[in-house]
């Protein structure tokens, strides 16, 4: 009885310690959900029309759930008999690595995850550089359906494919020589290259670059980092890595769009085309305008990103500055600081921004500048109450002992070491800084109404919300998405930081 | 203890008394105290004047000064300090004036005889038990006869009054806590309308057209005070939100009070219907999450409430009328006060965002509970598991969760402009958004500053509550 229970719990601690069977799990779950998706959009019932592309697509995804299911039943025995997973078994990733061509993220990420035995950062880092890439290119590759493409659009994705080569090869090569303790020397060759390579957006390259130098630069003394353990620990989990995808490829498509998506599409009227349903040359159709909704939304993410980080950045600066003051100087200069910025927090956010826009006018500075000064009181409390914290410590004590100045303690010594719960709680509030962006732009008092906005679009798109449903789900899907990636990374980042939450 | 247990009235004199003393401690209460019993104040300083000629202090500190001087000390000291100022000199190999040396020891020397014959002075007053006469000490000896209480009693009631509160750890907490809330009141008011006082929109020209004349645009200004200064202004609105009376609308004609009245309870209904609902789902959410964590259960929580809180909440409500009202035709897409099925949607769309943070803030705080060392003392008593979580977990595991809605609730009304946009709900919300494009000072004005003023009380009453509730902060206040 006894021994029993050992050998089950001993069992369940395999299973839970494994990575490749978590996310293969993740994985098929998530596969199965799209699936299902698919199916039904095949059909749609009020019009009595079945659409064969969907259809298609969902006896694609089907088949790879199928095997994803059959890889992680696969896993499972291995794991409770072997006590590791076998080569025949990791062999199998290779046929799921094809699930690339499906646009399945979840599939080819545990793919990749299975192939390799021995996963350091940085090979985790590389094979999202690629997927990263390859999805750039898919999703600009879209635009030679269209009638007419930008002048710069050949020669941008020539480019974007030998990039995605050079990419291919490096995570080779890292797959091979670089270990969780040690890269090849000639790997700095790589990196600078890579860093080369990031004005496309790719931040994973750049990421990718910077830990390699930075292992080997330490290549002589063994020492980690506190934040190569938290690199380490973000890119062991599954769902904020794929958070992380979404954002570097949102990102990376918003520079890349300058040269390989035509403006005039998402802008221009064209009477020609007016309302169309989704088809290859309009993915997602086009709007009462005869706007190309997809492009509009490539264009919209640009903004969103843009409105949403500096919305989030201004606040965490300021109220950041303010918090510490108020944390590390204590009793008036606290009561003073945080007194006025009560007031500041007993107006909801919207309300604020509301008045500040009626006030100044909609447009996309006051935009930004409303929703930040909302969000300044909730960051500097909780600088203050990380500074109250750290300033006990004694490190701040040695520095006041060796006479350095209040002001270098506070933003040399104090603020460095207070910034993990800002970081998280930044990461977090970017959502919602988007969702208020694109609801302000929904009521009409946000970003201009010309400008392809995601609020923009889908105000327009609740106009025909009985006739042309799609003009309102799809940019509000890219909303949710978006905002969906950033909470999953903020969350990974806090236990990241402090793995004690969890 | 047994004296004013026989005598309770001798007894409340006493703790008067000793609150004052504390009271004395912070500079605000100090000014405050003085201010409010100014004609008690002056009595009490002649008391004082006449009694210091016999303060014990007074008369031990002089007698000490001449023993210390008789016994040769301040001769001694002065070598020392002589002693000692040469050589810091020396060594720091600075030049010194005689005279200037010498005025430097005597300061020195005279400084620390002050500091030594107050230092004996206090251990003989001490030994002899005696104290030293205050002014502070003075009014304390005086609240203690009931007669200089029973005769002060009318000029100084605001200051027994205060002193009163002030004795008692709970009044002055919401007392304390009261004022906050009026002094950000008045803040929220000063901002909102400071604001849209700068703002370089010109409403009389919106209103009237491009065709208004000059003297039109004045007489506008002047029929609404625009043309007053900034200060006149400002005191006008802060005097209309305390009387609720700000006026008219500047389109329309209408009260803007009257209108905000109307409009308030249909956002308040609402939203108090969500925060219901959110809290009836989310807490057995998070408690489940919370009890079996890394479970199947746990990961599909926690992801449809990582996904409530990821949905803008007018796509939400755009896709709940396309799939609800329009394709299914099962409610009413357009809110209707008659019709209970037209609050589904609105309340479900409202409530979805705070479902999402009570839940996953319940599960955090739970698990934080639950490894807590009294529920390990509680598993080993031999409580079953449901026995533990009802009666040691969830209770504690709430009080965090509630400043969340408090918190949130606040966001839930500001919010709600997007929601009573999209199905059309004449609430407050949407009253603002519609306002705002004229823009409507006033009616800006109010909309925003009613919904502070409202979260704010909300805020209040709930740190009050806890205060009754959590024993933490109910000893922490005792400590004051």
């Amino acid at each position: 009885m006894t021994k029993k229970q050992i050998h089950t719990q001993e069992l369940s601690y395999r299973l839970k310690t494994s990575p490749e069977y978590s996310q293969a799990n993740l994985a098929w779950i998530v596969s199965l959900v799209l699936s299902i998706l698919l199916l039904l959009n095949s059909y749609s019932l009020t019009e009595q029309i079945s659409k064969p592309y969907v259809f298609i697509g969902f006896v694609v995804y089907a088949l790879f759930t199928v095997i994803q299911f059959m890889v992680v039943l696969l896993i499972r025995r291995d794991l409770i008999r072997f006590g590791h997973i076998r080569g025949k078994t990791r062999a199998l990733g290779y046929i799921q690595l094809f699930s690339i061509a499906t646009g399945n993220v979840f599939i080819a990420t545990a793919a990749f995850g299975l192939i390799k035995r021995h996963k350091s950062a940085e090979y985790t880092l590389a094979v999202y550089m690629l997927l990263t890439q390859l999805f750039i290119i898919a999703a600009s590759g879209l635009n030679l359906f269209k009638p007419y493409v930008t002048d710069t659009f050949l020669p941008a994705m020539f480019v974007l494919v030998i990039l995605a080569v050079f990419y291919l090869i490096t995570l080779m090569i890292v797959a091979k020589y670089v270990s969780s303790e040690r890269a090849h020397p000639r790997m700095r060759v790589i990196a600078y290259i890579l860093i080369l390579t990031s004005i496309t957006g790719n931040l994973f390259a750049l990421l990718l670059a910077l830990t390699l130098l930075a292992k080997l630069r330490k290549a002589n003394y063994l020492s980690t980092s506190k934040w190569e353990t938290v690199l380490e620990r973000l890119t062991r989990s599954t769902t904020s890595m794929i958070g992380l995808f979404f954002i570097v490829f949102l990102f990376s498509i918003s520079i890349c769009s300058y040269l390989t998506f035509d403006y005039a599409l998402a802008i221009d009227n064209n009477y020609g085309a007016i309302l169309q349903q989704p088809s290859l040359a309009y993915p997602f159709g086009t709007d009462n305008f005869g706007r190309c909704l997809f492009s509009r939304i490539i264009f919209g993410a640009r903004i969103s990103l843009v409105v949403g980080l500096l919305s989030t950045a201004i606040p965490v600066v300021i109220g950041g500055v303010l918090g510490a003051l108020a944390g590390y100087y204590g009793r008036r200069t606290d009561n003073i600081i945080m007194r006025l910025l009560d007031i500041l927090y007993a107006i909801p956010g919207i309300l604020l921004a509301i008045a500040i826009i009626a006030a100044f006018g909609a447009n996309t500075v006051n935009l930004i500048l409303a929703l930040s000064i909302g969000a300044i009181p909730s960051y500097a409390r909780t600088m203050r109450a990380n500074v109250m914290l750290v300033s006990t410590y004694e490190f701040v004590e040695a520095a006041r002992a060796f006479g350095s100045s209040n002001w270098s303690i506070i933003f040399k010594h104090i603020v460095p070491n207070s910034l993990a719960p800002m970081i998280v709680k930044s990461t977090l509030t970017i959502g919602a800084a988007v969702i208020s962006t694109s609801s302000l732009s929904f009521l009409g008092l946000g970003v201009e109404p010309q400008i392809p906005e995601w609020g923009n679009i889908l105000k327009i798109g609740s106009a025909y919300l009985e006739s042309h449903s799609y003009l309102a789900i799809y940019p509000g899907l890219a909303i949710i998405m978006l905002v969906l990636s950033f909470n999953f990374l903020g969350d990974g980042l806090r236990d990241a930081l402090d793995p004690k939450l969890d | 203890m047994e004296v004013s247990a026989s005598t309770p009235r001798w007894g409340l004199l006493q703790k008067l008394a000793a609150a004052y003393g504390k009271m004395m401690l912070n500079p605000t209460y100090r000014v405050l105290v003085l201010l409010l019993g100014a004609p008690v104040h002056i009595f009490v300083y002649l008391y004082y004047w006449r009694e210091r000629k016999n303060d014990p202090y007074a008369l031990a500190l002089d007698q000490t000064k001449q023993a210390l001087l008789a016994s040769g000390y301040y001769d001694r000291l002065i070598e020392d300090i002589r002693d000692q100022q040469i050589r810091k000199h020396r060594f720091f190999q600075e030049q010194m004036e005689p005279q200037v040396l010498e005025r430097q020891v005597a300061a020195i020397a005279a400084a620390q005889l002050q500091a030594e014959a107050h230092e004996q002075t206090m251990t003989q007053l001490r030994q002899r038990s005696q104290q030293r006469l205050t002014y502070g000490a003075a009014f304390q000896h005086l609240l203690e006869s009931p007669l200089f209480v029973a005769i002060s009693f009318v000029p100084g009631a605001f200051m027994y009054a205060l002193i009163l509160i002030f004795s008692s750890p709970y009044l002055k907490y919401i007392v304390e806590r009261l004022l906050m809330s009026v002094f950000v009141i008045f803040g929220v008011a000063f901002l909102v309308f400071s604001i849209l006082y700068i703002s370089p929109m010109n409403p009389a020209a919106n209103i009237l057209g491009e065709t208004a004349t000059t003297e039109q645009i004045e007489s506008f200004n002047r029929l609404y005070g625009l043309d007053q200064p900034y200060l006149v202004q400002l005191g006008n609105t802060l005097k209309g939100i305390a009387t609720f009376d700000l006026g008219k609308s500047f389109a329309g004609n209408e009260e803007v009070t009257t209108a905000i009245a109307g409009k308030f309870p249909v956002t308040l209904t609402l939203t108090l219907i969500s925060l219901l609902m959110a809290i009836i789902i989310a807490l057995p959410i998070g408690i489940i999450s919370a009890v079996k964590p890394n479970s199947i259960y746990d990961y599909t929580f926690m992801f449809i409430a990582l996904l409530g809180l990821s949905i803008p909440s007018f796509w939400q409500g755009l896709v709940f009328i396309l799939n609800f009202s329009i394709k299914l035709h099962w409610l009413p897409a357009t809110y209707n006060p008659q019709n209970w099925l037209s609050m589904i949607m609105p309340t479900i769309v409202l409530g979805t965002g705070l479902t999402a943070a009570v839940a996953r803030m319940t599960r955090s705080s739970t698990l934080e509970v639950i490894n807590e060392d009294y529920i390990i003392t509680a598993k080993a008593k031999g409580l079953s598991k449901r026995q533990i979580l009802r009666k040691h977990a969830v209770g504690n595991a709430l009080i965090p969760i509630i400043t969340v809605i408090g918190l949130q609730f606040g966001g839930m009304l500001g919010g709600s402009a997007v929601t009573e946009k999209v199905f059309n709900i004449s609430g407050i919300g949407s009253y603002i958004v519609d306002k705002q494009f004229i823009p409507d000072i006033p009616s800006i004005m109010g909309g925003v500053i009613y919904t502070a003023i409202t979260i704010s009380l909300i805020n209040v009453v709930i740190d009050i509550l806890y205060a009754f509730f959590d024993p933490r902060i109910r000893s922490k206040m005792k400590q004051y």
